[in-house]
C-alpha cells in the first residue's frame, strides 16, 4: 500500500514538473512570446517600446526561468502574473474555488444522470426508455460546449449545468456499453438462465465485472469535465481558471500559465490515481 | 428499433449524397457574395437565406458538411487507432510498459497543446490554401486527441488480460498477435467504437475553436465548425430558426452514426 | 462648435435643476480587468476608465467642444515657445482620504511621470527631447513646469495626468476626482463610491457628482453585455458593435449613433527591404501604382454598408473628417474604380492572362492578408476584399492569426505580406502621430525603424512632421499636417478603409448624458450624470 502511494506521489510530481516545463517550452517556441500589444501604442517612445520588449525577454531562457520558479515555489511563492499584474497565488485563490465548485456540480449531476439512465435501460427492457436515453445522450454529445453555454446563458441557467449535460452522455454511453458487454458474459447468461432477477444479475454478476472500468471512467470523466467546463467558463464569463488560462495563453503570461498547467495536471493526475487506487482496492477485496 | 435504424441509414445516405453532390445542389458558390441581400431571410433564391456577407447559407452548409464530415471521422479514426495502440500495449504488457504509457497519457492530457498549434500555424506558409489548412488542423487534432481514450482502452485491455477466457486461450497456446486479434480486439471493440464517435463532434467543434488561433478553415471555405462559430456571435438573435440548422444537422448526423454503430455492436 | 457648446450648456443647466436630487448607482461593464490603479502607468482601456472616473486633472478637454477647461487649475499660461507652463491651482481641495491637495502634489506627480525608467505613454507624450524636467513650486497655489524642449499641444496633454498625492498614506488610491475605488473583486466587479471631498458643485450649489456610486462589472463578452443592457442590469455601453446595435435598436432598446469616430481600419503592404518574401513580391508592394490600384479596387462603400451595417464611412486618409480642425478638407474619398485600377497596374507591367493577373515576369499575383483572429469585422472585411480583388485577377488568402503571433510578424520577423488592422486615435493632435509617420519610428508599420528614409516622400513626411512638432503656431502646424495627409493620400502606405461610427447605448434612465465620438463616449461628463428613479 505504502509502495503504491509513494509511487503515486512520485508520478504526480513527475508529471506536474514535466507538463509545466513542456508548457513553458511550447509557449516560448510559439510565435508572439516576446510581443506585447503595447508595442502598437503610438504614444510610447522608442525607448519605452524597447523597455517593454526587454521585459518580455527576461524569461526567455526557459530552463533558467523554470529553475527559479521551482526554487520560489518551494518557498511558497508562485510568482506574479505578467499580464494581470497580480500575484498568481491571489489569482488562484480567487478563481480556483469557482471552477472546483462548478466541476463538482457538473460531475455529480452528470454521473447521476448517466448512471441512472444506463442502469435503468439495462435493467428494464423498455424500448421507450432506452430510446429516450439514447436520444438525449446523442443530442448532448453532438452539441458543442460553447453553443450549449450560450443557450444556458440566454435561459439564465447555471453554466455548470451545461457542463453536467455534456459530461452525462459520455458516462451514459460508456457505462451502458459496459453493462451490455458484461451482461453477455457466460456466467451472467448462466445466472439468467437459472432465473435470477434483473437486480440480482446487475448487482451480483454484472456490476463486479464492470466496476473496474467504471472506476477508470471516474478519472477520465474528471478530465472530460475540465475539458468542457473551461470553454464554458470562457463563453459564460465565469471568473474561474478556464477564463484565466485563456487570458494567460493570449497574453503569453508565462508565470500564470506554468502555474495553471500545474493545477490542471494536479487535478488530472489525482483523478487517475483515484481510479487506479479504487481498482486496486476492489481487486484486493475481491481476491 | 428497426425503424430508427432505417431512419438513421436514410439520414446518412442522404448526407453522403448531399456531400457528394454539393456542387450540383448548391445554387451558388459558397464564396459568392450577394452584396445587395446580406442577411436575407429564406426565399426561393436562397433556401436558408444569406449570411452577413450575403453568401448563400444553404450552399455554405452543404460545403461545410463536406469538409467537416469527411475530415472529422478520418481524424477520429486515426486518434482511436492511436488510443487502441497505446492503451492496448499498456494493457497487454502491463508492468513497466503500462506505467510508462500511463505517464505518457497523463502528460498528454496536461500539456497546453494550444501553443503547439500556434507554432504549427507559424510554420505553415501564409499562402497555404484553405483546404490544406483545414486538413492539417484535423491531422493535428487526430494526433493530439488520443490520450483520454487510451486510458479507457488500457483499463479494458488490462482487465481482459486477467479474465478467464484469456487465461484459457493462453493455456491453449494462443499468444501475441493471434491473442490480440481473436480475443482482445473483439472485446475492446465496444470501447473503441465509443471513443471513435465521441471524438467526431469533439473534433468538429475543436476545429471551430481553433479558428480563434488562425488554424482551421480559412475564409471563404466553410466548415460545420465555422458555421457554428457564427452562432456564437449571436446570443441575442431573435428567433431565426434557419440559422440553427448547422447545429441540427450536426446532431442528426452524429446521432445517426451512433444508432447504426450501436446496433452493429449489439449484433456482434 | 461654439453654439453647440452654448446649447449644450443650457440643456445641461436645465437638466441639473431637474435631476439634482437623484443619487443611485450607475452600472456598466469593463471589457477586462484594469491592469493597474496607478494613473501614471495606464495603458489599457479598463485602467483608463478608472483613471477618468477617479483621477483629478489640472485641465479637462471637453469631449464636445474639444477645448481645455479648468479643473484643479483655475488658469494656466504657456510661455518660452511651449517649453514652460504655469498653473494657478484651486485652493482648499482634499483627496478622497482627506489629505489636502497642494502644488507639491503636482510637482511630485510630474517628477514621477517623467522618470525615464517609468516607461509610461502618458509621460512619453511630454517627452519631445532628451533632458530633465524641472518643477518650481512658486507658492501653495502656483506651480511652474519647465520642459527641456517645446511640447506641442501641451495644455491638452494634462487631460491624462491624474494628480497623485505626495503625502497620502493611500498613495495612488487617494482620488481627487469625482469617485474613488471602494471595493473590488478580481475578475468580477469594481465598486466606485462618490468622493465626499470632491470640490465641484453644480449651478445650484449642490455638490457633485449626483451619483452615489458606480459599479463596473467585468464582462468580456459584448453579447452578454448587450443582453444585460436589454434586461436593465447595466445602463451604459461605451462601444457597441454594429451587429449588436442593430439588434438592440430592433428591440427598441435605447442606442445612439454619435457619428464617425476618429478610429481607422487600414490595410498595408509589407515594404521592409529585409522581409523574408520573394523579391518580385517586394517590388509589387513598393510600387505606388500597385498600392493605389489595390485601393481603387476595394469597394469601401460595401465595407461600410455590409460589415458595419451602415455605421461607418469610407475612410479618406489618416485623419477622420470628425477631427474637424486637423482634417485636410481638400482630400476626397478614393474612388472605387476597377478599370482605373487595371490601368495603373498595366503601367507597372501587370497584365491579365485569362482571369489571372500576372506581373512583368509572368508571376501570378497572389498575396495573403493577415489579420487578428476573433475580430469578426476585420475577418469580414478581409473576405470582402478577397472577392473585390478577384475581379481584377488577384488571388488573396485570408489568414487570421492570434494577436501575439501577428504582432511578432509585424514587428520582429516581418514575415507577412499584407496586414489589416485598426488603430485607435485617442489624441487628436498630429503630434500623437509622430511614432507612426517618422520613418525611424517603431510604429511606421509598413517599414519601421529606417536608418534613413527609404523613399523621397517618406523623407518629406519626416521633415514636415519635425516641423510641425517644433512650431508653436497652430496654423503653420495645420499646413504641415495637411501636406502629410496629402502625401499619405497619394502614396497610400496605409490603405485606409473605413472610419467606424461611435455607437453607444445609454438607458433612458440615465439623465444628462451627451455621448461624444471621443473616449470615454458615454460618461465623459460623469459628474453630472444622474439616474431617474
Amino acid at each position: 500500500m505504502l509502495r503504491f502511494w509513494s509511487g503515486a506521489v512520485l508520478r504526480l510530481l513527475a508529471v506536474m514538473l514535466m507538463a509545466s516545463f513542456a508548457g513553458a517550452m511550447l509557449m516560448r517556441i510559439a510565435p508572439g512570446f516576446s510581443s506585447d500589444d503595447q508595442e502598437l501604442n503610438s504614444g510610447l517612445s522608442a525607448q519605452s517600446i524597447q523597455a517593454i520588449r526587454r521585459a518580455h525577454l527576461v524569461d526567455s531562457d526557459i530552463p533558467h526561468f523554470y529553475g527559479q520558479y521551482i526554487a520560489s515555489l518551494v518557498r511558497g511563492d508562485l510568482g506574479t502574473s505578467r499580464s494581470l499584474n497580480q500575484p498568481v497565488k491571489e489569482l488562484l485563490r480567487e478563481r480556483l474555488p469557482v471552477t472546483m465548485v462548478n466541476l463538482a456540480f457538473a460531475l455529480s449531476v452528470g454521473w447521476l444522470l448517466g448512471l441512472a439512465l444506463a442502469i435503468a435501460a439495462q435493467t428494464w427492457d423498455i424500448p421507450a426508455l432506452s430510446f429516450l436515453a439514447n436520444g438525449l445522450s446523442g443530442t448532448f454529445i453532438s452539441i458543442p460546449a460553447a453553443a450549449l453555454a450560450l443557450v444556458f446563458l440566454l435561459l439564465r441557467w447555471p453554466p455548470a449545468f451545461a457542463a453536467a449535460l455534456l459530461v452525462f452522455p459520455k458516462i451514459y454511453r460508456y457505462t451502458q456499453n459496459l453493462l451490455q458487454q458484461s451482461s453477455e458474459m457466460p456466467h451472467v447468461l448462466t445466472a439468467r438462465a437459472k432465473g435470477a432477477g434483473p437486480w440480482r444479475i446487475l448487482t451480483w454478476h454484472v456490476a463486479p465485472i464492470a466496476f473496474p472500468q467504471i472506476m477508470a471512467l471516474v478519472g477520465v470523466s474528471i478530465s472530460i469535465g475540465i475539458g468542457v467546463l473551461l470553454p464554458i467558463e470562457v463563453v459564460s464569463d465565469v471568473a474561474g481558471i478556464g477564463q484565466l488560462a485563456w487570458q494567460a495563453a493570449q497574453a503569453r503570461d508565462l508565470p500564470l500559465l506554468v502555474n495553471l498547467t500545474m493545477v490542471v495536471t494536479f487535478v488530472t493526475v489525482c483523478a487517475t490515481l483515484i481510479s487506479d487506487a479504487a481498482q486496486r482496492g476492489f481487486k484486493r477485496s475481491a481476491a | 428499433m428497426k425503424t430508427i435504424r432505417l431512419i438513421a441509414i436514410t439520414v446518412l445516405a442522404v448526407t453522403a449524397l448531399t456531400i457528394l453532390g454539393a456542387h450540383y445542389l448548391a445554387p451558388a458558390g459558397y464564396e459568392q457574395q450577394f452584396r445587395e441581400t446580406p442577411q436575407a431571410a429564406p426565399s426561393m433564391h436562397h433556401l436558408l437565406g444569406t449570411d452577413e456577407l450575403g453568401r448563400d447559407r444553404w450552399a455554405r452548409l452543404l460545403y461545410g458538411m463536406r469538409v467537416s464530415l469527411t475530415l472529422a471521422p478520418l481524424a477520429a479514426l486515426f486518434t482511436t487507432a492511436l488510443a487502441g495502440l497505446v492503451g492496448g500495449i499498456a494493457g497487454y504488457f502491463g508492468g513497466w510498459t503500462e506505467r510508462c504509457c500511463k505517464l505518457l497519457i497523463d502528460l498528454f492530457l496536461s500539456v497546453p497543446w494550444l501553443f503547439l498549434l500556434i507554432t504549427v500555424r507559424a510554420v505553415l506558409p501564409l499562402n497555404v490554401s484553405p483546404e490544406a489548412s483545414v486538413t492539417v488542423t484535423f491531422a493535428l487534432l487526430g494526433l493530439l486527441g488520443w490520450a483520454a481514450s487510451a486510458r479507457v482502452i488500457c483499463a479494458g485491455a488490462k482487465d481482459l488480460m486477467k479474465s478467464e477466457f484469456v487465461w484459457m486461450a493462453r493455456a491453449s497456446g494462443f499468444s501475441g498477435l493471434k491473442l490480440i486479434r481473436l480475443h482482445l480486439m473483439p472485446n475492446l471493440r465496444g470501447a473503441l467504437l465509443a471513443q471513435f464517435w465521441i471524438s467526431i463532434p469533439v473534433f468538429i467543434i475543436a476545429e471551430a475553436n481553433l479558428g480563434a488561433l488562425g488554424l482551421g478553415v480559412a475564409e471563404p471555405l466553410p466548415s460545420l465548425g465555422s458555421l457554428l462559430r457564427e452562432l456564437q456571435d449571436s446570443v441575442m438573435v431573435r428567433p431565426e430558426p434557419w440559422r440553427l440548422l448547422p447545429l441540427a444537422v450536426l446532431i442528426v448526423v452524429i446521432s445517426s452514426f451512433q444508432v447504426l454503430l450501436n446496433k452493429q455492436e449489439i449484433r456482434n | 462648435m461654439k453654439r453647440h457648446y452654448l446649447v449644450s450648456t443650457i440643456v445641461l443647466l436645465g437638466a441639473i435643476s431637474t435631476f439634482a436630487q437623484s443619487g443611485g448607482e450607475l452600472r456598466f461593464c469593463l471589457r477586462a480587468e484594469p491592469k493597474t490603479f496607478n494613473p501614471l502607468l495606464v495603458e489599457d482601456e479598463a485602467s483608463e476608465t478608472i483613471r477618468y472616473l477617479t483621477g483629478g486633472v489640472l485641465v479637462r478637454v471637453n469631449r464636445l467642444t474639444l477645448k481645455a477647461e479648468p479643473e484643479l487649475a483655475t488658469s494656466w499660461k504657456v510661455s518660452e515657445g511651449g517649453k514652460r507652463i504655469r498653473f494657478k491651482l484651486r485652493e482648499g481641495l482634499k483627496y478622497s482620504d482627506g489629505t489636502p491637495f497642494a502644488a507639491e502634489d503636482v510637482a511630485y506627480t510630474m517628477q514621477q511621470l517623467m522618470d525615464p525608467a517609468l516607461h509610461s505613454s502618458t509621460g512619453d507624450a511630454f517627452r519631445s527631447a532628451e533632458g530633465k524636467l524641472t518643477t518650481n513650486v512658486v507658492s501653495a497655489k502656483e506651480i511652474e513646469i519647465d520642459f527641456p524642449a517645446p511640447v506641442a499641444n501641451l495644455v491638452n496633454l494634462f487631460d491624462t495626468v491624474a494628480i497623485l498625492s505626495a503625502k497620502s498614506p493611500q498613495k495612488e488610491m487617494a482620488a481627487l476626482g469625482p469617485f474613488y475605488v471602494a471595493e473590488r473583486k478580481a475578475g468580477s466587479y469594481l465598486l466606485l463610491k462618490r468622493n465626499p471631498y470632491y470640490w465641484k458643485k453644480d449651478a445650484a450649489g449642490k455638490q457633485l457628482p449626483y451619483l452615489d456610486s458606480i459599479r463596473l462589472d467585468i464582462e468580456q463578452n459584448p453579447e452578454i453585455e448587450a443582453m444585460r443592457y436589454k434586461r436593465g442590469e447595466v445602463q451604459l455601453i461605451n462601444t457597441v458593435s454594429p451587429a449588436i446595435f442593430e439588434k438592440l435598436s430592433a428591440d427598441n432598446a435605447s442606442v445612439r449613433d454619435a457619428g464617425a469616430s476618429t478610429d481607422t481600419e487600414q490595410l498595408w503592404f509589407n515594404q521592409v527591404p529585409g522581409a523574408p518574401l520573394p523579391v518580385y513580391k517586394k517590388s509589387w508592394f513598393a510600387s505606388t501604382n500597385f498600392r493605389r490600384a489595390i485601393s481603387e479596387a476595394i469597394n469601401r462603400n460595401d465595407l461600410a454598408r455590409i460589415v458595419y451595417r451602415g455605421h461607418a464611412v469610407p475612410a479618406i486618409g489618416i485623419i477622420s473628417p470628425s477631427n474637424k480642425f486637423w482634417f485636410n478638407s481638400d482630400l476626397k474619398p478614393h474612388a472605387y474604380d476597377t478599370a482605373d485600377a487595371l490601368r495603373r497596374l498595366q503601367q507597372d507591367g501587370f497584365h491579365l492572362q485569362g482571369e489571372t493577373l500576372k506581373d512583368k515576369a509572368g508571376n501570378a499575383v497572389e498575396f495573403s492578408i493577415a489579420t487578428n483572429a476573433g475580430n469578426r469585422a476585420r475577418e469580414s472585411m478581409a473576405t470582402m476584399i478577397q472577392q473585390d480583388l478577384k475581379k481584377i485577377g488577384i488571388k488573396v488568402n485570408v489568414v487570421t492569426l492570434d494577436f501575439n503571433s501577428l504582432l511578432e510578424r509585424m514587428t520582429q520577423s516581418y514575415n507577412y505580406e499584407a496586414c489589416l488592422l485598426g488603430f485607435q486615435n485617442v489624441e487628436l493632435d498630429p503630434n500623437s502621430q509622430m511614432a507612426v509617420w517618422l520613418s525611424s519610428a517603431d510604429n511606421h508599420q509598413w517599414n519601421p525603424n529606417q536608418k534613413s528614409p527609404a523613399t523621397p516622400w517618406e523623407a518629406e513626411i519626416d521633415k514636415l512632421m519635425r516641423a510641425q512638432a517644433a512650431s508653436g503656431d497652430e496654423h503653420k502646424r495645420k499646413q504641415y499636417w495637411d501636406r502629410v495627409q496629402q502625401i499619405a493620400w497619394e502614396q497610400e502606405p496605409f490603405i485606409y478603409l473605413i472610419n467606424k461610427d461611435a455607437l453607444v447605448a445609454i438607458a433612458p434612465a440615465v439623465k444628462n448624458a451627451e455621448p461624444s465620438v471621443f473616449r470615454p463616449q458615454t460618461f465623459w461628463n460623469v459628474e453630472t450624470l444622474a439616474l431617474a428613479h
